[in-house]
């Protein structure tokens, strides 16, 4: 097992960089897309709402291959797409689906005094979703969105399917010369899970210090 | 129990898991090779009366999932077949053949977990492969060779040297390496499996598609876009694969590949298959 | 004397509920009006229709020379004027104690900083919590967090404040404080104060007016004195003889 990683480590830090690189990505743009939309689904204006629900409907219910397959196959037809660039934009879409799902909970579950005490305050409908209840919402937020991340991280492994040269397609590539798939993936296995393993250390950090004191 | 600790027995049960799973998985392995010395597959084939094949299920030509029947079609299906009555015309028994759908990935992990006896599936003999499954005779002279779109101006692979060119292969074949040798500048990409890779070169990410010239013939079949050009570049013939040290079997493999060539049934089946694809000439592969 | 608040035939359902009945209603600018009735009586309703936080279904009710019976009408312009007290306070959790207060003048009114914090040291003085703008809500006590939540309002300079039961959700040791604030304001300024309560001593100290309300009905407007020694109807003597037991 050493020695599959001794002959490729330049190939495999160059997958895990890749992976690093697609999970980051994926989760601020799944972050900022996500609370977008968790806004549209809360918001009193119909139209709006109707939006915000049939985003979160539509990318939640369709397997990430496919909206993956579908930028990289059928977008990439007119517009130039690279495998990472697929991939990294079907983990956006896909892991933002979950993360609007998390934020509206957590939105729902501020108490509904915080909004009425903004507006009778003075501040609009805007004002008080920006100042007061989505930083209370996200906080309630940080456990589920955790998780989502955790997934996020596993499921850009999709990018091994559009040649998006992350750690999962390196494993393959390796495994695929080497005929020794059992040892390739266990090396990889533990990438994932330093990664994995990193995140939900920092999420858990973020929960302890904002569960200090401010909330109740 | 504090948080802390909690969190320290967290980490410290994630060790042991990872130890428990990398040990069993090498457990796994051992036993697996103890078997693989203990059974003998032609004589279980025998007791049995079933030879379990692996087949394509995603290559046009030679091994494709036909809707209607659900099962694989396509020349190494039907060699398998034949082989499979011969050894039971040579043992003067009966044997059914049975298929498995594998992948270029993982035909020879099903060949190694003994999930199949033995794999036709357009299998390049490589000396690399040889280390860890024993091939028969070669069964189908094929070579590397591209694909391109029409009217792209590429005439050979050497047309593609060039760092704004990029290469689209299958995952597990030994095409990307041997790309690297005649077009050392081409970016090279590879997808999971054949259909995804042509799929790719139709939505132009990348300029041309590379493998064995038998399955992209099988793609200018299905496209009127797409041709193959310039000679094959590689001799890779194509061989029936069965586990390492089965030698009683690939013996029997041999002797009925031998047979079937000599009496003919071989080259019925090249024709059945390859007598109307346009660039190629079906008598050129006939034995 | 003008009438800065003004309901003419007002009504309002939740669904089938009819919650107000046929209200008519003028407050003069700087009168200290206090609401009493039975739970379930409206009052609390009535109060909200004030700042646009329930609607109204029929009618006409004008604040402050805005009209909130029309959609026309900017509610938000309107919640400037109009301050709120909480029963239970509705402080902002995840800010400290001077950005409460600070908030609403520094967005809304967009007050220099500088002038804003003068102010918010000014009132938390005034609200007796001078070292406390530093605290989060969840580390203050009830009546802490509702001297806080009247300093928020007061933030905001409002020509007019309402409170909604302020002190029902405390402690008994903690009403006297708040009550103390909101007595200081009644008496030392020119706002108008509307209270629901059912502090009645506080009532007969402090207001001008009392209006006694039960089943979305009001019963009784009159003068402070008049309705505490001769209550007008049999509802209102039932009501003060069970809470005067008390």
């Amino acid at each position: 097992m050493i020695n599959i990683f001794m002959q490729n480590w330049q190939t495999i830090l160059n997958g895990f960089w890749i992976t690093i690189l697609s999970s980051l990505i994926g989760l601020g743009g799944s972050l900022l897309l996500g609370t977008i939309f968790a806004l549209m689904e809360l918001a009193p204006n119909k139209i709006l709402k109707f939006i915000g629900n049939a985003f979160v409907e539509f990318f939640r219910n369709i397997p990430l291959l496919v909206i993956t397959l579908f930028f990289y196959v059928v977008v990439a037809k007119d517009f130039k797409i690279s495998g990472f660039w697929a991939g990294t934009i079907g983990l956006i879409l896909y892991t933002s689906a979950f993360v609007a799902e998390c934020i509206r909970g957590g939105i729902n579950s501020v108490d509904e005094g915080q909004m009425e005490g903004a507006r009778a305050n003075g501040l609009t409908y805007t004002q008080a979703m920006i100042h007061i209840v989505l930083p209370q919402g996200f906080k309630l937020a940080i456990p589920s969105l955790g998780n989502q991340f955790i997934n996020l991280v596993k499921n850009s492994s999709i990018l091994s399917f559009v040649a998006g040269f992350d750690l999962m397609y390196q494993a393959n590539v390796i495994s695929g010369a080497n005929l020794d798939p059992f040892n390739t993936y266990i090396i990889v296995g533990i990438f994932y899970l330093i990664i994995t393993g990193l995140l939900s250390t920092v999420m858990r950090q973020i929960e302890d210090r904002l569960g200090k004191g401010r909330l109740q | 129990m504090s948080k802390a600790k909690l969190k320290r027995m967290g980490l410290f049960a994630s060790v042991i898991l990872v130890i428990i799973l990398i040990g069993g998985v090498m457990l796994g392995i051992n036993a697996r090779e103890r078997q693989n010395k203990e059974t003998d597959a032609l004589s279980q084939i025998k007791q049995t009366h079933v030879m379990r094949w692996g087949v394509k299920c995603d290559t046009r030509l030679f091994g494709l999932i036909s809707p209607k029947t659900e099962q694989s079609e396509g020349f190494d299906v039907d060699i398998a077949r034949a082989i499979t009555k011969q050894i039971a015309k040579d043992n003067h028994t009966h044997i059914k053949s049975e298929f498995t759908p594998v992948t270029t990935n993982s035909k020879i992990q099903l060949l190694k977990n003994k999930q199949v006896d033995a794999v036709a599936a357009s299998m390049t003999i490589t000396p690399e492969r040889a280390k860890i499954v024993d091939f028969s005779k070669p069964y189908f002279p094929a070579g590397q060779s591209i694909l391109v779109k029409k009217n792209s101006g590429i005439k050979n692979i050497k047309d593609l040297n060039n760092s704004k060119s990029t290469v689209i292969g299958v995952m597990g074949t030994t095409a990307l390496e041997t790309t690297k040798k005649f077009a050392p500048k081409a970016h090279l990409i590879a997808m999971p499996d054949n259909s995804q890779a042509f799929s790719a070169l139709e939505s132009a990410q990348g300029q041309a598609m590379t493998t064995d010239n038998a399955i992209l013939y099988g793609f200018t079949q299905q496209s009127n876009n797409v041709e193959v050009v310039g000679k094959p570049f590689t001799n890779q013939p194509y061989g029936l694969g069965v586990d390492k040290g089965q030698t009683q079997l690939n013996n029997a493999v041999n002797k009925a590949l031998a047979e079937i060539i000599k009496d003919g049934t071989y080259n019925r089946l090249i024709k059945k298959w390859f007598s109307n694809i346009p660039g190629l000439d079906w008598r050129d592969l006939t034995k | 004397m003008s009438a800065i608040i003004k309901f003419q035939d007002v009504e309002k359902y939740y669904g089938d509920f009819h919650a107000l009945h046929d209200i008519n209603l003028k407050i003069n600018a700087g009168e200290t009006v206090v609401l009493i009735g039975p739970s379930g009586s409206g009052k609390s309703t009535l109060l909200r229709t004030i700042n646009g936080l329930e609607d109204i279904q029929k009618g006409k009710l004008v604040v402050d020379g805005m009209d909130i019976s029309s959609k026309d009408t900017n509610v938000n312009k309107l919640r400037t004027d109009v301050g709120m007290v909480f029963q239970h306070f509705n402080l902002y959790n995840n800010k400290t104690i001077l950005e409460n207060i600070m908030l609403a003048p520094q967005i809304v009114l967009k007050r220099p900083k500088d002038k804003n914090r003068e102010i918010a040291d000014e009132l938390l003085a005034k609200v007796d919590l001078s070292n406390q703008g530093g605290k989060y809500p969840a580390q203050l006590s009830g009546g802490q967090k509702q001297r806080i939540a009247i300093a928020r309002s007061l933030a905001m300079d409002p020509r007019v404040l309402l409170f909604d039961e302020p002190t029902s959700a405390l402690d008994p040791e903690m009403v006297g404080s708040v009550l103390n604030v909101m007595r200081d304001i009644a008496m030392n300024s020119d706002m108008t104060t509307l209270v629901v309560t059912h502090e009645m001593d506080f009532a007969k100290a402090v207001a001008d007016r009392v209006i006694f309300m039960a089943d979305g009905k009001i019963l009784e407007d009159s003068s402070t004195d008049e309705f505490f020694k001769r209550p007008k109807t049999e509802r209102a003597r039932q009501f003060l003889s069970q809470v005067e037991h008390h």
